[in-house]
């Protein structure tokens, strides 16, 4: 069964439709990387699973269950709400760590108040997804201490914390200097495994091509195109894929 | 020489009695506008449209026009025009209508030193406690509150320096602070008058304390300094 489900997802602002009819699914264990130009709705696309977006129409499923129903979207509490987003993580693009908090309190901020486990286990499993991220002699450091790939991944471990279902990655390496991205990628890569769901919104064609189980290409609102890896760089259908693809792996 | 030896400790004793008042009325201040202050800038922000009309409207009156003002009208209107005596008779009815007019008019300079400080955090901070599936509470007091009190300590400094000088104003009606204390001396009082060296005197004392206060918000500044945000 599909761990993820999304079907005929919406979404404008300001007149200006951003997805139009968007759907998709995932197996649990899979990598979905989403690639396509800026603006093609890929990110609003990650923020509406994440909750931080209503869409306006569509259905979310995981697991079986409906998370949301644009048809049927008023008696939701804001419990509700935090509940339905605990099944989805979300790395930032631009890290969003807490800068007064050090390595460890940021990662064991939300399991603490979420009181997920007694204190003593959530820091002990704190400690071991930031070993995880490389970073267990930086546990002591606030976030202005880190460099950027170093903030990254403790986004990283920070999101894990909450054992999510699907966790979400939005442009990862964007915001980090060419030298940094590789050890963030790294890690994400690492991450992968039979029981995690990952979809990754990222640029990094590469990248993309050797993580992922499915590939989706955005343009303009819409799914252009689907497939594995292979089928969508190997040999792409559509020539806005094609077209998008030859310029972004253009050498100079 | 030998007459200022004898006036000093007359002065001295009745400018510290001054600056009691002045000091007291300065930490009632801060005391009711630091909270008060909070409560406008929920007001002024509420997405509940006629209340953060209203509050804006206030917040522009009372920002609009001078605290001395303030002053006479909260102190005069009750006697005046309603015939009641609302403040009570003599220095605690003055100091009470002081401290009512300048919690006000501070609370409305805090309420947007606040709105300017939350809004100035980048709002990924929100968003990744969201996605962390905080509450908003949560989120505001483990999150949002410590960073907005560190951008907004410089501006709050500034204001409460200047409220260590604004007490004064509280003379127009008579509240009995230093510098009520200090003119005394030029017109007459216990066997003194013409005397503008009392002046002088109470400037230094405006000078030690809001060199004190400098001091003080220059170490907070530096307790935050472990953080960049």
């Amino acid at each position: 069964m599909a761990i993820l489900e999304v079907n005929h997802i919406q979404k404008s602002f300001g007149g200006t439709a951003v997805l139009k009819d968007i759907s998709f699914s995932l197996e649990r264990g899979q990598v979905l990387s989403i690639i396509g130009s800026s603006g093609s709705g890929k990110t609003t696309l990650l923020r509406c699973l994440n909750f931080l977006e209503t869409a306006e129409s569509g259905t979310i499923r995981v697991n079986g269950k409906t998370l949301f129903d644009g048809e049927n979207q008023k008696h939701l509490s804001d419990s509700e709400i935090r509940q339905n987003r605990l099944h989805f993580g979300l790395v930032f693009q631009s890290f969003n760590l807490f800068p007064q908090y050090t390595v460890l309190e940021n990662v064991m901020l939300a399991p603490k108040l979420l009181k997920k486990a007694p204190v003593a286990q959530i820091e002990e499993q704190a400690r071991s997804l930031i070993e995880q991220v490389g970073l267990s002699n930086r546990i002591g450091n606030y976030p202005c201490q880190l460099s950027g790939g170093q903030q990254q991944r403790v986004a990283i471990a920070r999101a894990l914390a909450l054992e999510p279902d699907i966790l979400c990655f939005d442009e990862p390496t964007s915001a980090l200097d060419p030298e940094l991205t590789g050890e963030v990628l790294r890690v994400i890569r690492g991450l992968k495994s039979a029981d995690r769901t990952i979809i990754i919104v990222t640029h990094e064609m590469e990248f993309a091509k050797s993580i992922s189980d499915r590939v989706i290409f955005m343009a303009e609102g819409i799914i252009e195109e689907e497939g594995t890896p292979e089928q969508v760089f190997g040999n792409p259908q559509s020539a806005k894929t094609r077209q998008f693809l030859s310029s972004s792996l253009e050498s100079f | 020489m030998e007459t200022f030896l004898q006036q000093f400790p007359i002065v001295f004793q009745s400018l510290n009695i001054g600056f009691l008042q002045t000091l007291r009325l300065f930490s009632v201040t801060l005391l009711g506008a630091i909270p008060l202050g909070l409560i406008i800038m929920f007001g002024s922000m509420s997405r509940f449209k006629p209340l953060s009309v209203l509050t804006n409207l206030f917040v522009w009156v009372i920002r609009g026009t001078p605290l001395m003002i303030q002053l006479l009208i909260i102190y005069y209107f009750p006697g005046l025009v309603l015939h009641i005596n609302f403040w009570g008779k003599g220095e605690s009815g003055r100091f009470a209508a002081s401290a009512v007019a300048f919690i006000i008019n501070y609370a409305c300079y805090f309420s947007e030193i606040y709105r300017g400080g939350i809004q100035s955090i980048p709002v990924g901070q929100r968003e990744a406690g969201q996605v962390l599936g905080m509450t908003g509470s949560q989120i505001f007091f483990r999150v949002i509150l410590l960073q907005v009190i560190k951008r907004i300590v410089p501006p709050m400094g500034n204001e409460i320096i200047t409220l260590v000088k604004d007490t004064a104003l509280a003379r127009i009606i008579a509240l009995q602070e230093i510098i009520w204390a200090g003119t005394a001396f030029l017109k007459g009082s216990q066997g003194i008058s013409g005397q503008v060296w009392p002046l002088f005197f109470t400037a230094i004392y405006y000078l030690v304390f809001s060199g004190m206060l400098t001091l003080l918000l220059g170490w907070v500044e530096k307790k935050m300094d472990y953080f960049r945000g």
